[in-house]
């Protein structure tokens, strides 16, 4: 750029900041030689002595170890004596020697990213130690390409974003409740919103759970200080003084309408349902009922009773307040329970709320339900009535129940003598659900020892295809029940059909063990119907900008490393909304999920190195390929002001992956910690010196399993030809098919790009973008009269490190027997 | 129970051969839950001589000789209610198909099934017409039959090899 | 006039004239036109399956190729052929790797499966392009006296993947095809279950047993008579019963009617025109009840 008269010397790089001059750069390039072991392979002299000739450099080290001890002291020195201001460390202990010598350098008064290491120990001498000459050479290509790659890079500094100490929990069954009173007890304030007017979801309606027959609605109660509650591990949640925890806000009959923010600083719109009933008001005396004149079938309990418009459900678990069903009350045409309440406590005129919420973090805890079998057509399932489900037979079970704890046959109400439980009923079926639904077995087991122990003449079959109690305590169950003599068939009924004449059902089955056909009567069928996610998950998802799984529960990002997390930062999901789950697993999983919420959130703020994407917003043409190609959402459209809108990258989500850069037609985004210039740099530099009788190979390496696959081939002394050369990527999302051709016009033969395996890319989608990429480059390359086959995709993991050292092997054999490539 | 029809070690060779075939492809869904033979009209009827999800089991456990020289497998009404309810979309009838299918390939022919081959090499039909009837045909009011296609169907029989497949002399591989 | 080429198949010809008799005239009356194509084969139902699938597919295949060449939707009165045709026509549309494999069959005799038609079976185009109403309203003689045990049997509904005719739990276009005519489709004991017909020639014991079942189900239940849309249900239940006689010792007197000849009566067809004769348990009883 030329200077004009008069005008600043001010550039504007393609970060389209305002550069300051660039103050000069000094490289200090420190190299140990692992206790003098790779200095029997490589040449440390030569090194030396090439490095020193590198133009930039302003100081060269050679050592034992500079991660530690002396040697460390040696970089911190120099950085304090401002002798230099850049770093290269050749280190022989990856990545933790990383960690160490960023915190000394930034101790030390230096921005800890302007430090580049690499390993000259598993990367090129042990690898290479059959050819300790062209091992060197390889060596300076590493230290060149290093030195060029900091050269370039410019301080990244660390920011501060909001982080508030609240907590959304959505889903006011278990595991809500227990991930709220985690957070609560921590310190947070959290706002439980539950949709249905009460709560406790499936454990107010199941009674008892496995494997401990525990009262369903028994928690772990706070451990906060409440003076009328005694400190004990549990309680019935209506006694646990649950509702009582000062930073516990419960919000019943209410949905989350909208979401917006980040991590840390989320605003969320709930959207409250009119109760009609003031809960601060009412005592629960039930003289509403005696007054409304209107009866509804009691959903709740099956539909095996009646209710009222004004109705509350027992068990009683919480808020202890009845409710007004808007549906079913005939409001002012009747009014009676208004008059008659001693409290006032009603109030018909309520309206619906809006209420806003400013929370840090998001836990999803809204269940599971049962999968209606009615579309089981051959079990005939809502057309005749002695068909149910389990969670109709528990309410039958249930001493509160519609039934009084007494299995009965709807149809007539008489007591039910025979029972059959059907086991995977739209479970493990390819027609319905492909999955097996987990819980089933232990349920029937659970509910047929229960009626075997209050009715002990009560005849009880189990029909199953498999029995599956694979939980703590839960083989036990299945002993149990066989010794109380329920009966089990191994066979899958194909048809419930009903005799008119007597009023029976009978189901048809092959006992397999037998191997004869049966004809079971029943006075009762007990459908274990399948396990599926709320009817709202898939509203809820799109709210909160999260996925389903191909089953359609809450995808957990990965479920052994980061279990309750989603792909969207500050929001996690748990118990059975993630899948069906145990009582036990879910209380887990819920207090798993406060951890996490919490954990991000408990300093108040949420610093973070900018180690991000930056978009040039003048080059931007708004194709808006980033924001739908970013696997963390971190990408928005922003108007530019002049009519025009623009990509943006949300600091705070940007996980620095590069899988836009890769995905930008324009190259209007660039990674701060890895420019363009710095990728140019880097290729001309690993290819600058050949030093060995094969063609150089340029390997671009993704940071996570392929490099990890390249460390190991090096550690585990594997051997490959040192023409081939790696260059570290952040993920091999971010390279672009002009990188290939770049490579290729610097001196490369061949070209592979090394990345995590399809579906285990560690940022979601790089590795499957790389492989487009791959696919496009060979077509250009055949279209310039270049073999594809110089270039090739791997895709391998930590422990294939072998597989890395042949395919460097193969690719090449492969480039020698396809010739010298001349680019003109 | 023959000790012989048991290996000792059952091979997935067979298992194999089946799901190569047109319509045994499936075979390998099932995981014996025993629908098919709950609803199946033959197993209902004649259980002893008839069940089709120990057909499966016995072809996954390699007993070729037990399945394609049996009598089982001719059983099959075609009805395809096990087809219809199975709960890994195991095409049962199908398989059926193809393990007779394989069955008459070494041999073993019911008699039956010669006729009905017998009948559309030479008229097409696997029912053959009796001139009589066709006579008659006026007389109800009923226009004539229009000729069939044997030619070309005689064409398609050769290109699929059909002739082979039944009239192989017995013993040999003619 | 909606037209269509006519598919016989086998047996309705080589047995039940009486079958072909009444659909003809019913059909004709209601205004559709069947036309018959030359060169039609077996339609490659389960005996033939049972030999080669490939084979059968080809034929099943080269016969809706000549309905695709005379640019006509294809119309079936025996239900087997319509699974036949229908299986085919789906899979073959729905595969193409089956189609290139099946066309490379069908070159050597000049054919070429192109998908540009439609199987379907009589009862659809009674539902379809007559219309209920129109049924009813040319139902001259009503039926509202008698009770039938209808019998969809099985090719017509599954595999329902493939067939798409119905819903094969709880079907109800035959019930209604015959609810139009003024008669009652009558709930009787394992309605949908087979015949046990493709037994017959290989264990005529068992297929008899089965067909035995259906009869005993349909008179306890008291229907008047079982209608049929399959020539082989037909003859199972129909020339089953002299069989039954002489094995079981039983004698029920449950005439066996296709669907086809309640319409033609129903119609106002005269008996005498049917070809009643055909039938080994007398219409007696039927006759009775038609006006």
């Amino acid at each position: 750029m030329t200077a004009r008269r008069g005008s600043s010397k001010q550039s504007r790089g393609k970060s389209g900041r305002r550069m300051k001059k660039m103050e000069e750069v000094k490289v200090g390039v420190f190299l140990s030689d692992c206790g003098g072991q790779i200095a029997k392979i490589l040449d440390f002299e030569a090194l030396t002595n090439f490095v020193k000739g590198v133009e930039g450099v302003a100081l060269v080290a050679r050592g034992s170890e500079f991660w530690r001890g002396e040697g460390l002291k040696t970089i911190v020195n120099a950085i304090k004596a401002k002798r230099v201001n850049r770093v290269v460390v050749a280190e022989a202990v990856p990545k933790i020697s990383e960690v160490a010598i960023a915190k000394a350098v930034e101790e030390a008064g230096l921005n800890p990213y302007l430090v580049e290491v690499i390993d000259l120990k598993n990367h090129c001498a042990w690898p290479h130690r059959d050819t300790p000459k062209e091992a060197t050479e390889k060596a300076k290509a590493m230290l060149l390409a290093a030195i060029e790659k900091v050269k370039l890079q410019e301080p990244i500094e660390k920011a501060e974003f909001p982080a508030v100490k609240s907590v959304l929990v959505i889903g006011g069954g278990l595991a809500g409740m227990q991930a709220a009173e985690d957070l609560a007890d921590m310190g947070f304030q959290v706002y439980l919103v539950e949709k249905e007017p009460f709560l406790g979801g499936l454990a107010a309606k199941a009674v008892r759970f496995f494997p401990t027959d525990d009262c369903a609605v028994c928690i772990q109660s706070p451990t906060t200080d409440l003076k009328t509650v005694a400190q004990t591990s549990r309680k019935c949640v209506y006694r646990s003084g649950f509702s009582e925890i000062p930073n516990l806000k419960v919000l019943t009959n209410a949905k989350v309408v909208e979401v917006e923010g980040g991590p840390g600083n989320y605003h969320v719109v709930v959207e409250q349902k009119p109760r009609y009933v003031d809960e601060a008001k009412c005592v629960a005396c039930d003289l509403c009922t005696t007054v409304c004149p209107v009866e509804v079938p009691d959903e709740y309990n099956a539909k095996l009773t009646k209710r009222k418009a004004i109705y509350i459900n027992r068990p009683l678990v919480y808020p202890p307040a009845y409710a007004i069903d808007a549906k079913a009350c005939k409001f002012h045409e009747c009014a009676k329970c208004v008059a008659i309440c001693p409290t006032k406590a009603i109030n018909l005129n309520q309206k619906p709320e809006q209420i806003t919420l400013n929370v840090g973090s998001i836990i999803v805890a809204t269940g599971f339900r049962e999968y209606d079998p009615n579309v089981i057509k051959e079990y005939h399932y809502g057309e005749y009535p002695d068909v149910v489900t389990h969670l109709e037979l528990a309410r039958m079970l249930d001493a509160f129940g519609p039934t009084g704890g007494v299995p009965i046959r709807p149809s007539d109400g008489k007591p039910a003598k025979r029972i059959v439980f059907v086991q995977c009923v739209g479970s493990r079926d390819r027609r319905w659900n492909p999955y097996c639904s987990s819980i089933c077995c232990m349920i029937s087991l659970k509910h047929a020892t229960m009626i075997k122990e209050a009715f002990p003449d009560t005849d009880v079959t189990i029909c199953y295809i498999d029995i599956r109690t694979t939980g703590r305590e839960h083989e036990y169950y299945y002993e149990k029940a066989r010794e109380m003599g329920v009966k089990f068939v191994k066979g899958r009924p194909s048809e419930i059909v009903h005799d008119p004449a007597t009023n029976t059902l009978v189901v048809e089955v092959e006992d397999e063990l037998l191997r004869r056909l049966l004809e079971l009567e029943a006075d009762l069928v007990v459908l274990a119907t399948a396990m599926v996610p709320s009817e709202d998950a898939k509203e809820l998802a799109q709210i909160l900008g999260i996925e389903l799984d191909h089953d359609g529960f809450f995808k957990e990002y990965n479920a052994k490393l980061r279990p309750t997390e989603t792909k969207r930062r500050g929001i996690f999901i748990c118990g059975g909304a993630v899948f069906p789950k145990d009582a036990p697993t879910t209380s887990l999983h819920a207090h798993s999920a406060a951890v996490k919420a919490a954990k991000f959130l408990m300093n108040g703020k949420i610093t973070k190195a900018l180690k991000v994407a930056v978009v040039n917003q003048d080059y931007c043409g708004n194709c808006q390929f980033c924001p739908v190609t970013c696997p963390y959402g971190a990408i928005t459209l922003e108007p530019k002001g002049d009519g025009h809108f623009a990509a943006k990258v949300s600091e705070l989500i940007c996980e620095g992956c590069g899988v836009c850069v890769g995905t930008c037609p324009v190259g209007a985004i660039e990674l701060r910690h890895l420019k363009p210039s710095q990728i140019t740099a880097q290729i001309k530099a690993l290819l600058s010196v050949n030093g060995t009788s094969k063609p150089l190979v340029l390997a671009f390496s993704c940071s996570e399993c392929g490099h990890a696959a390249v460390d190991s081939s090096g550690m585990a002394m594997m051997s490959y030809p040192a023409n081939v050369r790696v260059l570290r990527v952040p993920c091999t999302g971010v390279i672009q098919v002009q990188h290939i051709l770049e490579a290729f016009k610097a001196g490369a033969q061949g070209v592979m790009v090394v990345g995590c395996k399809p579906d285990g890319c560690h940022y979601e989608v790089g590795s499957q973008k790389a492989k487009q990429k791959v696919e496009l480059a060979k077509a250009l390359l055949g279209a310039y009269g270049i073999e594809p086959e110089r270039l090739e995709m791997f895709n391998l993991v930590f422990i294939e490190g072998d597989k890395f050292a042949e395919a460097a092997k193969t690719m090449t054999e492969k480039v020698e027997r396809l010739g010298f490539l001349q680019l003109a | 129970m023959a000790e012989e029809k048991t290996e000792k070690t059952p091979n997935i060779d067979f298992t194999r051969e089946i799901t190569s075939r047109l319509g045994g492809e499936t075979i390998t869904h099932c995981y014996q839950c025993g629908t098919c033979t709950s609803t199946c009209p033959v197993a209902r009827t004649a259980e002893e001589r008839y069940n089709p999800r120990q057909i499966i089991r016995l072809a996954l456990l390699g007993q070729r000789e037990e399945v394609l020289k049996g009598d089982a497998i001719w059983l099959c009404a075609s009805c395809y209610n096990c087809q219809e309810r199975c709960p890994q979309k195991v095409e049962v009838a199908d398989v059926i198909y193809a393990l007779r299918n394989m069955a008459i390939r070494e041999g073993n022919i019911p008699a039956i099934y010669t006729e009905f081959a017998a009948g559309l090499t030479s008229e097409g039909r696997i029912v053959p017409i009796s001139k009589f009837l066709e006579k008659k045909r006026a007389d109800y009011g009923l226009p004539p039959l229009k000729p069939t296609g044997i030619e070309a169907l005689k064409k398609i029989l050769a290109a699929t090899g059909f002739d082979k497949i039944m009239f192989r002399k017995e013993g040999t591989n003619q | 006039m909606t037209s269509y080429a006519l598919f016989l198949g086998c047996t309705i010809p080589a047995r039940q004239p009486h079958y072909e008799l009444a659909a003809r005239k019913a059909l004709t009356k209601l205004g559709i036109e069947l036309i018959d194509l030359e060169g039609m084969t077996c339609c490659a139902p389960p005996p033939l399956r049972s030999i080669d699938l490939e084979t059968s597919l080809a034929i099943a295949a080269y016969n809706i190729c000549l309905a695709e060449e005379a640019d006509l939707n294809i119309v079936t009165l025996c239900t087997g052929c319509f699974e036949s045709l229908a299986i085919a026509n789906r899979l073959l549309k729905e595969k193409p790797q089956l189609r290139e494999k099946v066309n490379k069959i069908l070159a050597n005799a000049g054919k070429e499966f192109k998908g540009t038609k439609e199987v379907r079976h009589y009862l659809q185009v009674l539902m379809n392009d007559v219309g209920i109403n129109s049924l009813k309203q040319n139902a001259v003689k009503p039926l509202d006296k008698l009770k039938v045990a209808a019998f969809t049997g099985c090719h017509l509904l599954r595999p329902s993947e493939l067939l798409r005719f119905d819903d094969p739990e709880r079907p109800r276009i035959f019930d209604t095809l015959i609810e139009a005519l003024g008669a009652k489709s009558i709930p009787y004991k394992n309605k949908l279950r087979c015949c046990g017909g493709l037994l017959r020639g290989y264990a005529d014991d068992i297929a008899l047993a089965i067909a035995r079942d259906k009869i005993v189900n349909a008179h306890n239940a008291g229907a008047d008579c079982i209608s049929t849309l399959c020539p082989f249900c037909f003859l199972t239940l129909d020339l089953g019963q002299m069989l039954i006689k002489t094995t079981y010792k039983e004698e029920y007197n449950m005439p066996i009617i296709h669907y086809a000849e309640l319409l033609s009566l129903s119609l106002g067809v005269e008996p005498k025109e049917l070809a009643l004769d055909f039938h080994k348990v007398k219409l007696d009883k039927v006759l009775e009840k038609i006006s």
